[in-house]
């Protein structure tokens, strides 16, 4: 049976505590058996067609990224890379909440009836796991998350092989692969590749409808289509450094700066309605998401000399659909609050 | 309509039942924080209003250097407490001067001291958008039924 491939992607910058839980890592899953440890320079910042990034795609089977990402950053950050295959979902939650209610996979995890561009692309039948560094401080919790990955993928296996699948599933774990002839010691496979710093948009294709927003907006070029008419992430380094406005425009919240400081758009799975707590953000003087867009977007055009556009150009025309309906409540609460500039 | 004075130096609105003070010896952002001259700029601190949303707060953190230059309403940190979040976004526009480092290690002190220690940042710059304890009153009479209901509403989902 074909050993799981389990990434280790660093952190930008050399800090200690980090360094350290990485290497800590690396030792630990060396010794696992049933696993193939490789070790990566960042993964957003890997060149599209780096060694890291062919090497990533050279991995035919189960993969395990950990990485100090949100998953959904990571996640699609390989899809878009060609590294493709199901969203596995981890134990580690973000954050300490349990996970155990999880959907199978995260798709259409924005519910409604909208279809989104995964609907329409068969993905490899693989799982992919991401899990985010700066979840858990205790290598061991890292560790444990593996195994229980591994087991579970053979125990899906075996019951897909043997007689019986649900005996085959409460049977112990029977992928115990003998470890590397132990007169060599196992070691990591580390792929180099200078790795400078980058900054562009990762598509969240779960959550996108192809509303072509976002190529309105943007007014650098960073977006394109494929031959399917299908919104892509065409020339990232077009990208201003800094600059998340088109994220903030998207309608869907599909648009993620993994390097971004606010969750939400960094690709925090909970990070759009504040979770269980009460968002007051807009009580305490929350600014439009669109005028602070138009206004990131302008301090980048005038830093390339070109003239600032205001709202005169790619503003999503989302409101005339919306006042065909009967106004509500709602409608006269946010009228409210826009007069009151609170 | 609330607005009585409770005491000497003092107004008070009531949300619901909760009395929030209003000291009359400062000035208001609408974003319910409140400003006091001191030393560099002014000092600002959060209302008794915004207290009593937040209740008790226990993560506080800025996402800006001091010396930063601000503009009004631009992002400037995150509060945290047991029943609420925010980001926080800059009162007024104007250099920020220096952030109470006390609160930092402790952000209790915003709850035990609204109006003194509990000082959140000094900032020197544009004092025309703020208001006077009895404008503020006024702000927080026309806004009380939407905070109602945004809380409200977010507790009902």
């Amino acid at each position: 049976m074909a050993k799981l491939t389990v990434v280790i992607s660093q952190g930008q910058s050399a800090q200690p505590a980090r360094r350290r839980l990485e290497e800590e890592l690396v030792t630990a899953l060396l010794f696992e058996p049933g696993v193939e440890v490789t070790v990566i320079p960042h993964l957003y910042d890997l060149a599209p067609n780096g060694t890291g990034m062919l090497c990533l795609q050279s991995v035919p089977g189960d993969l395990i990224v950990l990485a100090w990402l949100f998953p959904r950053a990571a996640h699609w950050t390989l899809d878009r890379n060609g590294i493709r295959g199901r969203m596995g979902v981890s134990l580690l939650a973000e954050g300490e909440a349990s996970d155990e209610d999880a959907p199978e996979n995260q798709e259409g995890s924005n519910d409604g009836d909208k279809p989104r561009v995964l609907d329409s692309r068969p993905l490899p039948p693989r799982t992919i796991h991401c899990l985010d560094l700066r979840t858990k401080q205790e290598v061991s919790a890292y560790v444990a998350e593996v195994r229980r990955i591994r087991d579970e993928a053979a125990v899906q296996t075996v019951s897909i092989t043997g007689p019986l699948g649900i005996l085959a599933r409460s049977a112990p774990a029977p992928v115990v692969v003998a470890p590397v002839a132990s007169s060599e010691e196992p070691v990591a496979r580390k792929v180099e590749e200078q790795a400078a710093r980058r900054w562009y948009p990762v598509i969240d294709y779960s959550r996108c409808t192809n509303c072509m927003e976002c190529i309105d907006f943007c007014l650098f070029g960073v977006y394109g289509v494929d031959r399917a008419d299908t919104i892509l992430v065409e020339q990232p380094d077009n990208c201003r450094k800094g600059c998340p406005a088109c994220s903030r425009v998207c309608p869907e919240n599909a648009i993620i700066f993994p390097q971004h400081k606010a969750p939400a758009i960094a690709g925090s799975a909970d990070g759009e309605a504040g979770g269980l707590k009460i968002d007051l953000s807009k009580l305490f003087g929350a600014p439009d998401a669109l005028d602070v867009a138009v206004l990131e977007r302008d301090v980048e055009l005038v830093a390339v000399g070109r003239g600032a556009v205001g709202k005169s150009v790619g503003i999503p025309q989302r409101q005339p659909a919306r006042t065909q309906g009967p106004r509500d409540e709602l409608d006269d609460l946010i009228d409210e609050l826009d007069r009151l500039s609170l | 309509m609330s607005g009585e004075p409770a005491a000497d130096g003092e107004l008070t609105f009531m949300m619901g039942r909760y009395p929030a003070r209003v000291p009359t010896d400062r000035r208001y952002a609408r974003n319910h924080m409140w400003a006091q001259p001191a030393e560099g700029g002014l000092r600002f601190g959060f209302t008794a209003y915004a207290i009593r949303l937040l209740q008790d707060v226990y993560f506080l953190e800025w996402n800006i250097d001091a010396g930063t230059q601000l503009r009004e309403r631009q992002a400037i940190g995150a509060i945290e407490s047991s029943k609420a979040e925010s980001e926080l976004y800059s009162p007024i526009a104007g250099r920020l001067v220096a952030f109470n480092e006390d609160l930092l290690s402790d952000p209790s002190t915003i709850n035990v001291d609204t109006y003194g220690a509990g000082w959140l940042f000094t900032l020197a710059g544009d004092e025309s958008p703020l208001l006077s304890p009895e404008g503020y009153l006024e702000h927080l009479a026309a806004s009380w039924k939407i905070a109602e209901r945004t809380i409200k509403g977010q507790l009902n989902d």
